[in-house]
């Protein structure tokens, strides 16, 4: 416990979630370590996305444990406010705020949580449009954006509260295919950088060249984890056989 | 001739002499009436109020050293204010009853009266008997209506209930009533001013009764006396003789206005400048003051109809619930007529009116402002979440910048209805556009032109309004 290299990050025990009668998650139980890249792939409705939203609690679990950079965030009386500071997330449709200019939702957090002042938001505001490629749009409306261009500034929105772990649920999968390399291009940078990722997505090719480990989800379980080379080229489990198989055909 | 006059003049001398000394402790009250009961109480030409009511309170007045606010409104809150404390006393051609000797202390008689049953002048009804299956016009609370609605079974016919004598009138004319009952000199008055009319029972008035002056029973017992012994004093020196003869001798010219005033939208306008004046500007203050304020209040419940906490957004909905579903006018009758009599302080009438409208349209500003809030993607609420702000604060900073612009069109409707809302505040006395038409209509009968002129005043307020705020929607953009 005490390798630096084996920092758990996020420790999720036996956690359980229904809505009403849909048992979406049963008894899972993950740990990822820090730096780790984790991606997370499955059926539709299999539970990916409700896992993920739990880990910064916009999803509440029934019963089990969470423990995100040492906060229990299954406890309600936790600062979840204080957590999420350090948790980016990245969603499908991109959630960019309309009434803001493109440097004004990247400056927006950083400054509302008291993290910075306005011009040290404002000049990582800056760096980080650099670093996504989209120095020249800093004052644009983000509705005149790309699909491609609005999810690389989403992450650098997430990134402006220097957070330590990152939630990307499908982050490609609202973007026309010529887009998608930018996206991806981004994240692989991210990764290469040491930040811990939790990746929901459909982008085996990815998954292969980035993940650290591959986690698949079905029915509301892990039905198999490991490393990408295992998943993808030796899976066991007869479901992410059958999964793989539609997926790498289609 | 002279010698009269002259005597007249010293006797007004001294008493203004005599009045000067005492006016330090000059009693003043609060005396309703009924602003459309010509010829006892109504408006001249020049907007003024006058007839047989005015005239004498205000002999009384001056011969006792007492002074009065007038409050002309409809008959029943002219009632009601008298019996719930609001007001003094009324002089509204109330007519004596057993049951009103319950609630009201009434004065002398100031005039004897008894109820007319009124047909169109062309009208072959020749008795009552042919009203069966009939419907009948009655203005609400008047003794002439008890005495019509106590006839209802015994005859058959069916009531329609008029606010003010005018429109009950009308409604005989047009022949959507077949007949009305009226208090004999007020219908006198009107058939002499030319209303195509007649009465059908000159020589056996139903429930010949009195008018008097009232107060509430109990009270008020200084302004009663005064009263009595002033009117005695008018009826003994003839003053008040004189005043009968003024009104009901009266050729219609006189209170009305010429034909030639009458007889085009423009003489109409010009003749009564000043009243459609007063009336635009106290629809216009009424308009941008509830503006104003019940948007506050609106967004207030809106905002609070989207707090995270359940208590507060119970409250936001059960507001909503309450003021968007009582009526407007059931609301201002309750909060002029209603609460003064629980809470024991007087509301004024155009404070009465405020509180409505901010209730009323607060009520339907909040259930759009919450609604523009929900409307606004879920998602931007959890992507400002994600990045660790408070509730309140994606609030403010994400959600509601963009509520408030679903919203706009919203708002801009709210306006037009709450300009509109207004005219409803007529019925709780309120001196607004629709209400100065109503008393200029009483006077000079000429529905048509009065109501197309009302009609185009309010066309120009909402293009106004409409203009203004297109204007202030472009701005936000
Ligand atoms: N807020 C909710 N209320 C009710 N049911 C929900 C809610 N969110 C998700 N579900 C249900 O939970 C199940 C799992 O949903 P989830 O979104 O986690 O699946 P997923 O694996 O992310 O699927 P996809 O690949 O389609 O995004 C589904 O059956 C879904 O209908
Ligand atoms: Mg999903």
């Amino acid at each position: 416990m005490s390798d630096a290299q084996a920092k758990v990050k996020v420790h999720v025990e036996k956690v359980n979630k229904s809505y009403g009668d849909n048992h979406v998650l049963r008894d899972i139980s993950l740990d990822i370590a820090e730096n780790e890249v984790v991606v997370m792939i499955g059926p539709s409705g299999s539970g990916k996305s409700t896992f993920l939203r739990m880990l910064n609690q916009l999803e509440m679990p029934d019963d089990g444990t969470i423990v995100v950079d040492g906060f229990n965030i299954s406890d309600k009386s936790t600062d979840i406010n204080k957590v999420r500071e350090n948790i980016g997330m990245v969603f499908q449709s991109f959630n960019l705020f309309n009434n803001y200019s493109v440097l004004e939702n990247i400056m927006l957090a950083p400054i509302e949580t008291g993290k910075m002042d306005k011009a040290a938001a404002e000049t990582k505001a800056r760096q980080l449009l650099d670093t996504v490629g989209l120095s020249e749009k800093a004052d644009v409306s983000v509705n005149s954006l790309s699909g491609g261009q609005k999810q690389r500034i989403a992450i650098a929105r997430a990134l402006a509260m220097e957070p330590d772990i990152m939630l990307f649920d499908e982050p490609t999968s609202a973007l026309d295919p010529e887009m998608v390399g930018d996206v991806l291009e981004v994240m692989k940078n991210l990764a290469e950088s040491g930040m811990t990722m939790i990746i929901v997505t459909h982008e085996m090719g990815f998954a292969k060249q980035v993940a650290d480990r591959v986690v698949f989800f079905e029915s509301g379980k892990i039905q198999e984890s490991g490393a990408p080379k295992q998943v993808f080229d030796a899976p066991k489990n007869e479901r992410l056989q059958e999964f793989l198989s539609k997926v790498m055909h289609a | 001739m002279l010698k009269k006059w002259l005597f007249g003049l010293a006797s007004l001398v001294t008493l203004f002499s005599f009045n000067l000394t005492i006016q330090a402790d000059k009693p003043h009250y609060t005396i309703t009436t009924d602003a459309t009961y010509a010829p006892f109480t109504f408006q001249d030409k020049n907007n003024k109020y006058v007839g047989i009511e005015q005239e004498t309170m205000k002999a009384v007045a001056d011969r006792e050293g007492f002074t009065y606010t007038m409050k002309p409104m409809s008959f029943n809150s002219a009632a009601q204010l008298v019996s719930n404390g609001q007001a003094d006393g009324i002089i509204a051609g109330m007519g004596v009853t057993e049951e009103r000797k319950e609630v009201y202390d009434f004065s002398t008689p100031y005039y004897k009266t008894g109820v007319a049953w009124i047909v169109k002048k062309d009208s072959n009804i020749k008795s009552l008997k042919d009203l069966k299956g009939q419907t009948v016009a009655l203005k609400t609370g008047t003794s002439a209506s008890e005495y019509g609605k106590s006839l209802q079974t015994k005859y058959g016919f069916k009531i329609k209930y008029f606010n003010d004598t005018d429109t009950m009138y009308n409604d005989v004319v047009n022949g959507n009533s077949a007949a009305t009952f009226e208090d004999m000199p007020v219908i006198q008055y009107s058939i002499k001013n030319g209303i195509q009319l007649k009465i059908m029972n000159p020589k056996s008035l139903g429930n010949a009764g009195v008018y008097a002056f009232a107060v509430e029973k109990g009270k008020n017992k200084a302004l009663l006396a005064s009263f009595n012994k002033g009117f005695a004093g008018i009826k003994k020196d003839g003053t008040y003789d004189k005043i009968v003869k003024k009104y009901l001798g009266a050729t219609q010219s006189t209170f009305s206005g010429s034909k030639k005033d009458n007889s085009s939208i423009f003489g109409i306008l010009n003749s009564n400048k000043s009243a459609f004046l007063k009336g635009l500007w106290q629809t216009i203050e009424l308009t941008v003051i509830a503006i104003l304020l019940a948007s506050i209040f609106g967004i207030l419940l809106g905002i609070m109809g989207v707090s995270e906490f359940k208590l507060i957004r119970g409250i936001s909905t059960t507001i909503i619930y309450i003021f968007r579903g009582l009526p407007l006018m059931v609301l201002a009758f309750f909060i002029y007529i209603g609460l003064p009599g629980v809470i024991g302080i007087k509301i004024p009438a155009f404070t009465a009116g405020i509180i409505t409208l901010i209730l009323n349209e607060g009520a339907y500003t909040g259930a759009f402002v919450r609604g523009g809030f929900e409307a606004v993607e879920h998602g931007q609420m959890e992507a400002a979440r994600s990045l660790g702000l408070t509730y309140g604060k994606a609030m403010r900073r994400v959600i509601m910048p963009q509520g408030i612009r679903i919203m706009v069109p919203s708002f801009i409707n709210q306006f037009i209805i709450t300009l509109k809302d207004t005219s409803i505040l007529s019925a709780i006395g309120l001196l607004e556009l629709t209400q100065t038409g109503t008393l200029i209509v009483a006077r000079n009968s000429q529905g048509f032109r009065v109501w197309a002129i009302i009609a185009m005043m309010y066309l120009i307020l909402i293009t106004l309004l409409t203009w203004l705020s297109n204007w202030v929607e472009r701005r936000l953009k």
